[in-house]
């Protein structure tokens, strides 16, 4: 009982102290992993929309080739930013771009670099998920836009990607809870998130655990509240099962059967106006 | 001929080595009602989604108008626009509801004003017996009701000619009669219908002309009492016999 009791005062001391610095670390990964989750996905929207442009036989050779092109530059994109380490992508984008360019392009500010390596690497996984999402959905839903004349875009706008966004919601509460967790890497270029701060406060009071308890325990509760928050929102867009009819049907009671009867004299006697009431 | 809203001539198609239309040539003028007939796999299917472009001809001419369609350089949704179509498997949008379904291409294709929009998709819902349903979203309404939505979403745009692919043949039996007799209607009130079907008694009784299809080709052509009761050839007359018998 005494371990626990000195963990619990030693928890009080450090927030009574710090308590400032990690609601402004909470405060920071917070808004990096939802800006970068929402900026990923619609880097993911643009490079599903992009990779599933149909294109025939019959188009002309310079669209056959810009679409090959653009299809074949997302795939590098995607094998690239999710082969590899979000850590090194932060080391090689923010130390490699001064060093390849003789320090003429840097970060000013590390929230930039930090924002774009989170929103790219997020797109990459997204780009994947929102083709999955695009191509799940019924070829028919395509062909009945196609066949009221509307355009690719708009059958993507209006028809298809509001159903896949349906489809791909889970992917995206998902992405949400790994950039809330995963931002922690980019203490590595001295983004003062969540878990930067611990390494802070660690370093100054030498209270390792007591401060790791208060990182599980607020990382644990951001990450309940956003799966609580995603999946309210995904209940509301199911919507209602049941549909209550205001009148009755009247030409479903009305018109009854009609098809052919089975016997061949029967086709030829038969009196049409018996088989359809309408 | 330069009154024909579509004509057909020397249409194929083969997907790779498989030729599925051979040679196909006819005609639609305005208030033709036209059945197509014949054995599943005979190619119907195939050349109603040709005319509409849904598949590209591998040959051959498909004249709107005296325009061919069929070539790369066509404007093919502003052509779809003016040619419906309405599927075996419905198609309607999933995400919208009954409504906005008749509603999106009258405000997206034919740029109409969000309240003329509704007043024309209300008159058609009205026509097929689904304005008590305009709430819905398709997965609450049956497949007969779901049909007739399909058709007030073709009818919304307005076009000059509506193709009917297979309409009534995912549909249980008791829900045949509601979308047949809304199509008997149109074909009344002189809509230009061509109707892939195996509802014989419907090509028989409302079409004026009957195109019996087999393997690819146009067997038999005419005028629906000809066609069934009196075929001239030989493959027609088995292709009816057989039906009736089934």
């Amino acid at each position: 009982m005494n371990i626990f009791a000195t963990l619990g005062q030693d928890i009080v001391r450090l927030w009574n102290d710090y308590a400032s610095m990690y609601l402004n670390g909470i405060w920071n990964t917070l808004s990096l992993a939802v800006v970068c989750t929402i900026v990923g996905c619609l880097i993911g929207l643009l490079c599903g929309i992009l990779n599933t442009i149909p294109y025939s036989k019959n188009d002309n050779i310079f669209k056959r080739f810009f679409l090959r092109l653009v299809r074949i530059l997302i795939q590098i994109y995607v094998e690239i930013f999710r082969g590899t380490p979000m850590i090194l992508q932060a080391v090689v984008i923010y130390y490699g771009l001064p060093y390849f360019t003789n320090q003429a392009v840097r970060f000013h500010s590390i929230w930039l670099c930090a924002f774009l390596v989170v929103s790219i690497n997020t797109g990459a996984y997204m780009a994947e998920s929102v083709r999955g999402g695009i191509i799940s959905i019924d070829p028919g839903q395509t062909e009945g836009a196609k066949a009221i004349g509307m355009t690719h875009w708009q059958t993507m706008i209006h028809v298809i990607l509001p159903q896949a966004l349906r489809n791909i919601l889970p992917q995206i509460g998902n992405n949400l809870i790994i950039n809330i967790k995963d931002t922690s890497v980019m203490s590595i270029i001295g983004f003062t998130e969540f878990f930067a701060i611990h390494k802070n406060v660690a370093g100054t009071t030498y209270l390792y655990f007591p401060s790791a308890a208060i990182e599980m325990i607020g990382y644990l509760t951001l990450t309940l509240i956003s799966s609580f928050i995603l999946r309210r929102i995904e209940k509301k867009m199911e919507g209602s099962d049941t549909y209550e009819l205001t009148q009755d049907d009247m030409l479903t009671l009305a018109a009854g059967t009609y098809r052919l009867d089975k016997k061949p004299e029967d086709l030829v006697e038969r009196n049409l106006e018996g088989g359809n009431a309408k | 001929m330069s009154d024909s809203i579509l004509q057909i001539n020397h249409l194929s198609k083969a997907f790779g080595a498989h030729v599925v239309l051979k040679d196909i040539d006819f005609t639609v003028n305005p208030g033709d009602v036209i059945s197509i007939i014949g054995a599943s796999g005979s190619g119907k299917s195939t050349l109603l989604r040709c005319i509409n472009l849904l598949e590209t001809p591998t040959h051959g001419q498909i004249l709107y108008h005296g325009n061919d369609v069929a070539g790369s350089h066509v404007n093919a949704p502003e052509y779809r626009s003016h040619v419906g179509m309405v599927f075996q498997s419905f198609n309607l949008f999933n995400n919208m509801t009954v409504l906005e379904n008749c509603m999106i291409g009258q405000i997206k294709v034919l740029k109409k004003s969000k309240a003329e929009a509704r007043e024309s998709a209300m008159k058609y819902l009205e026509k097929v017996g689904m304005a008590p349903y305009i709430n819905a979203k398709p997965r609450q309404i049956s497949g007969g009701q779901k049909q007739r939505v399909a058709i007030a979403r073709a009818l919304a745009m307005e076009p000059e000619v509506l193709l009917f692919d297979e309409p009534t043949s995912a549909l249980d039996p008791e829900m045949v009669g509601e979308v047949l007799s809304v199509m008997k209607q149109l074909a009344k009130e002189g809509m230009t219908m061509l109707v892939v079907t195996h509802e014989m008694a419907f090509a028989r009784d409302v079409s004026n002309r009957v195109v019996y299809m087999a393997d690819g080709v146009i067997c038999e052509e005419g005028p629906s009492k000809q066609i069934f009761e009196n075929p001239q050839k030989q493959q027609t007359r088995d292709f009816l016999t057989r039906f009736r018998n089934n």
